[in-house]
């Protein structure tokens, strides 16, 4: 059972889309937002990221400052209709051991299943190679604290909102 | 960079605009950005329930295609203003992100300087990456 009650298409939009504009807050203040790919486990109610060390902006940001944001904008290849756009605020907490697998297979297997391209990074010898440090992951944890959505993506409206989730 | 910022946002049909809310925490909405030439500043049109702060911004075009490929994406990071019920996003720098050709490239290179300074600083030697089992799981998606 999930740990707060947010309508299906919503969920689905989670589970769907290929991936969410992931937002930490640079030293100055800046909001810096990335697309990733990003997994929504019901129980506990929490999504997982993790960021290669290869890329650990995200993983300093959010130690300096855990607020974070996933915003699911990009319907494409979700095979979705009409889905709404969906804002989740939220707290992240960063590991501080960095992992290949452990704890982040649901992770891993979200994204072959989204991308088949993903064994062109993960094949011989050569790829093994240049490709090594994308695959040393910080895991993020973000515990949501209001989710806003969007029917049917339209921003002209104010959106639903689900606040003091967490 | 003004230039090259239009030649990139000509790209994409949408930009999405993350400022700081009230308490904090980010907020994000899609909007079309129409450049300003004169002030090489970008008008944003923005609903008015929008809970943005006026400060530091950032602004994120990308592109995948249906198989989570062939991804392109870009950042600009500025300051967002409000004057006379008008947004106003000014860059101040323009961050590469993913690509093909050259970007590739260099999203390859950075990326292992990168990974081997975050080992070296953090006294972690390379972990030996489970290339058997990450396939396993891939046959496992793929025919799920």
């Amino acid at each position: 059972m999930a740990q707060f009650d947010i309508p299906q298409e919503v969920e689905a939009v989670f589970h769907e889309f290929r991936t969410t504009e992931f937002t930490t807050i640079a030293r100055d203040g800046t909001p810096i937002t990335w697309p990733i790919t990003a997994v929504y486990r019901p129980v506990p109610g929490e999504f997982l990221a993790a960021t290669s060390i290869g890329l650990p902006q995200k993983a300093f940001n959010l130690r300096r400052n855990p607020r974070a944001a996933l915003f699911f904008s990009e319907p494409r290849g979700s095979g979705l209709s009409n889905p709404p756009a969906v804002l989740v605020q939220g707290d992240a907490n960063v590991a501080e051991k960095i992992t290949t697998l452990e704890g982040i297979e649901d992770l891993w297997a979200k994204i072959f299943r989204f991308q088949p391209a993903a064994k062109q990074t993960s094949s011989g010898p050569l790829m093994h190679y240049l490709m090594d440090w994308y695959y040393m992951r910080i895991p993020l944890v973000i515990s949501p604290r209001r989710i806003m959505w969007w029917p049917n993506g339209d921003f002209s409206h104010k959106p639903l909102e689900l606040s003091h989730v967490g | 960079m003004w230039d090259s910022l239009l030649r990139k946002l000509r790209q994409y049909p949408s930009a999405i605009l993350t400022a700081q809310d009230s308490s904090g925490y980010a907020y994000s909405v899609r909007c079309i950005p129409e450049p300003d030439r004169k002030r090489q500043a970008l008008k944003i049109t923005l609903p008015e329930y929008v809970e943005m702060q006026p400060g530091p911004a950032g602004l994120l075009c990308h592109y995948h295609d249906d198989l989570l490929w062939n991804q392109t994406n870009f950042v600009l990071r500025g300051t967002l203003e409000h004057e006379a019920g008008q947004w106003i996003f000014r860059p101040l720098t323009l961050v590469e992100g993913a690509g093909a050709g050259m970007n590739l490239i260099r999203q390859i290179r950075d990326g292992r300087q990168s990974a081997k300074l975050y080992l070296a600083k953090h006294g972690v030697k390379r972990p030996a990456i489970p290339w058997s089992k990450l396939a396993a799981i891939y046959k496992r998606a793929r025919s799920g």
